[in-house]
């Protein structure tokens, strides 16, 4: 009875949507190709392809683990942008510049500690704009500067706070009643100026920054990058923290409750400008310091690596379900999973595809996103 | 949980009945008394706003113009609430009832005349402002918060304080028991009737001097009309001033202290509520006979 049932709905499912079914299918399939692989079987197909192949377990952890470290910048990143999507009713195409600022003014800060003497001061600001000494002359790594890494994650955080609110005052605010698509248009106009002013100021030259002397190291027999680990650990903190502060505190509430219900906070009392404040605050500062753990881990900064970010972190949060930060963070997840494991099969050149591929299949399935209905700012 | 529910339903069926029963003598007596002696006197009270206002109001409304943006609703209207008072605004549909309670929640434009709590005008205030004075209100629909738990809820309620007043919390339980056993559930998953106690509960956490009710009864099963009515006569007679505005006319005129009756958003007719129900007039244009 209640097999028949299953397969009926199941049928039913198919006949209806097919696509889901070659989409389970492709999905089964790459996975025991994975497995195939992992095992070193390899069936020949035709055409000079084969199912299967070899790929050491080292190797796939490797993918895997670089999809967690892509994957948590998203998600951290995602956070801000959907807690400004719920609680503003936007969506703000300047986050993606946001993490640039932060990441220009958190690296000036660093290396400017870590290179103190070596470079004058201005060049160290501007974060190498005119070349000087070299990343590892100046020697800013966790392992030789770790001071210098802390405080360029607290600059990168307050400035990019001091540019989103300002951003906010002087933009947002006074269009705040006008709707979404107004906001969202405006938003993309802060996005071109926030990012030609970093260019203007900053140059536009990609440079290297952070020193790699010792920075991939063995823990415990396991081979391991230290800048990766510190994104790693920062970017769990960072996710506990906020998923502490929405659930343990007053502030947290207020901003749940205004994602929630705009006009019954104004009525209940909840000083809405203040929690909308608030929600700059910590999704300027959340990008800002994506921004800098994002550069210390690939190593080089340019002024339009926030803008090509942006559009992953909006498929993160899209995916993951738009206004949850749980969802932000299990979606960056999902793409920098998607992004990563899918070299296995198609070159570096195409993987972008892949991850927004896997984001057009998962919301034809769920056009809510993974965490609709958790609606948790 | 649900034999709490029962059990506390059950309880306020006997009260109901009781009470209807004494408001319906009442209601006819007063009946006869209108139809004996009318004279100029009883029509005066009956159409100016402020001849039956009690002389000590908290709450004072004189020659309110309001709207929304341009377009104005409400003209020249006159009401008061007294101290622990029970008022009901009813009118047809459109007759701008729920834009007076909003006027004196600072959710509309003002545009003439003046509203004041104990003598302090608040037409220029936020809401946030007037909240502080006293004065509370639950809209009538979407008046939870659906994705918090109901002690979440509560806790909004009382935002503006520095702590979460604990015994506060305690009292709403004691007044909607099924709240406490509900405390972690989130709102929006709760049936119609108990999301309207948690919205009353969250307007009650400050302990107001005036309730502003919106329509409470509005998409409640019949059966639980009764028992929501009944709350809010007890809320009353612990000592919370009401304004309440109900489609539900009659039973809202039954049991209110004194009503006013608006057409076009102009006063048409304000008197004790009993009265206001027995009168042919009113009877007959905004009550279907």
């Amino acid at each position: 009875m209640g097999l028949t049932k299953a397969l009926d709905r199941g049928r039913e499912t198919v006949r209806g949507r097919p696509l889901i079914l070659i989409t389970w299918l492709a999905g089964v399939l790459l996975a025991l190709d994975i497995l195939a692989r992992l095992a070193g079987v390899e069936i020949a197909l035709a055409a000079g392809r084969s199912f299967g192949g070899s790929m050491s377990a080292a190797q796939f952890g490797n993918l895997v683990w670089n999809g967690v470290i892509v994957g948590l910048i998203f998600g951290l990143a995602g956070i801000g942008l959907s807690m400004t999507y719920s609680i503003l009713n936007f969506a703000n195409f300047s986050h993606g510049d946001l993490l640039t600022t932060g990441a220009f003014t958190g690296w000036g800060a660093a290396l400017l500690i870590a290179g103190w003497g070596l470079a004058e001061t201005g060049s160290l600001v501007l974060v190498r704009a005119a070349g000087g000494p070299s990343p590892n002359e100046i020697g800013a790594s966790v392992i030789q500067a770790p001071i210098a890494i802390v405080i360029g994650v607290v600059v990168a955080a307050v400035a990019t706070v001091l540019v989103t609110v300002a951003i906010d005052r002087a933009v947002y605010r006074p269009m705040r009643d006008r709707g979404g698509i107004p906001l969202l248009i405006a938003s993309i106009g802060v996005a071109l100026a926030l990012r030609y002013v970093v260019q203007f100021v900053f140059g536009s030259r990609s440079r290297g920054v952070t020193a790699t002397e010792g920075v991939r190291t063995t823990v415990a027999g396991v081979g391991v990058n230290l800048h990766e680990l510190t994104l790693f650990v920062v970017a769990l903190v960072l996710m506990v923290g906020m998923h502490l502060l929405l659930q343990r505190t007053k502030l947290g509430t207020a901003m749940r409750a205004m994602a929630d219900n705009k006009d019954l906070a104004l009525v209940t009392g909840i000083p809405t400008e203040r929690v909308v404040t608030a929600t700059w605050v910590l999704g300027g500062a959340l990008a800002g310091v994506s921004g800098f753990l994002y550069v210390l881990e690939r190593g080089t900064i340019e002024f339009n690596i926030g803008w090509f970010l942006l559009l992953f972190i909006f498929a993160a949060v899209i995916l993951g379900g738009i206004g949850s930060i749980y969802g932000a963070i299990a979606g960056g997840l999902v793409i920098g999973l998607v992004h990563e494991v899918s070299l296995v099969w198609i070159s570096g050149d195409f993987n972008a595809a892949a991850a927004f591929l896997i984001m057009i299949l998962v919301l034809l399935y769920r056009p809510e996103g993974l965490f609709s209905g958790v609606t948790t700012a | 949980m649900s034999d709490a529910a029962g059990d506390d339903r059950t309880g306020d069926e006997t009260d109901v009945q009781a009470s209807d029963g004494e408001t319906d003598v009442q209601a006819s007596d007063g009946e006869t008394d209108v139809r004996s002696d009318v004279d100029a006197n009883d029509v005066r009270a009956r159409t100016d706003p402020r001849a039956s206002a009690p002389e000590d109001a908290i709450l004072r409304v004189r020659n309110l113009d309001a709207g929304y943006g341009d377009l104005q609703i409400l003209t020249d209207v006159d009401l008061d609430v007294g101290d622990g008072e029970y008022v009901t605004i009813v009118g047809p549909n459109g007759a701008g009832k729920s834009t007076v309670m909003k006027s004196v929640f600072g959710l509309t434009t003002h545009l003439g005349g003046t509203i004041t709590f104990r003598s302090e005008p608040i037409h220029e205030l936020p809401p946030e402002r007037i909240i502080h004075q006293g004065i509370s209100y639950v809209p009538q629909s979407d008046n939870v918060f659906a994705g918090l738990s109901v002690r979440e809820n509560l806790e909004m309620g009382a935002y503006i304080l520095d702590e979460v007043p604990e015994s506060r919390i305690e009292t709403i339980y004691d007044r909607f028991p099924v709240l406490r056993d509900r405390q972690g559930q989130k709102a929006g998953t709760l049936s119609g009737g108990q999301r309207q106690m948690v919205a009353m509960g969250r307007a009650l956490m400050l302990d107001p001097d005036l309730l502003l009710l919106d329509e409470p009864s509005a998409g409640l099963a019949p059966d639980l009309v009764q028992d929501m009515f009944d709350r809010i006569d007890r809320i009353n007679d612990d000592g919370t001033a009401v304004l309440m505005v109900e489609q539900n006319a009659k039973q809202a005129l039954r049991r209110c202290d004194r009503g006013y009756v608006l057409t076009q958003g102009r006063n048409a007719y304000t008197d004790a509520g009993d009265r206001l129900l027995a009168d042919e007039e009113v009877r007959r244009k905004f009550l279907g006979g």
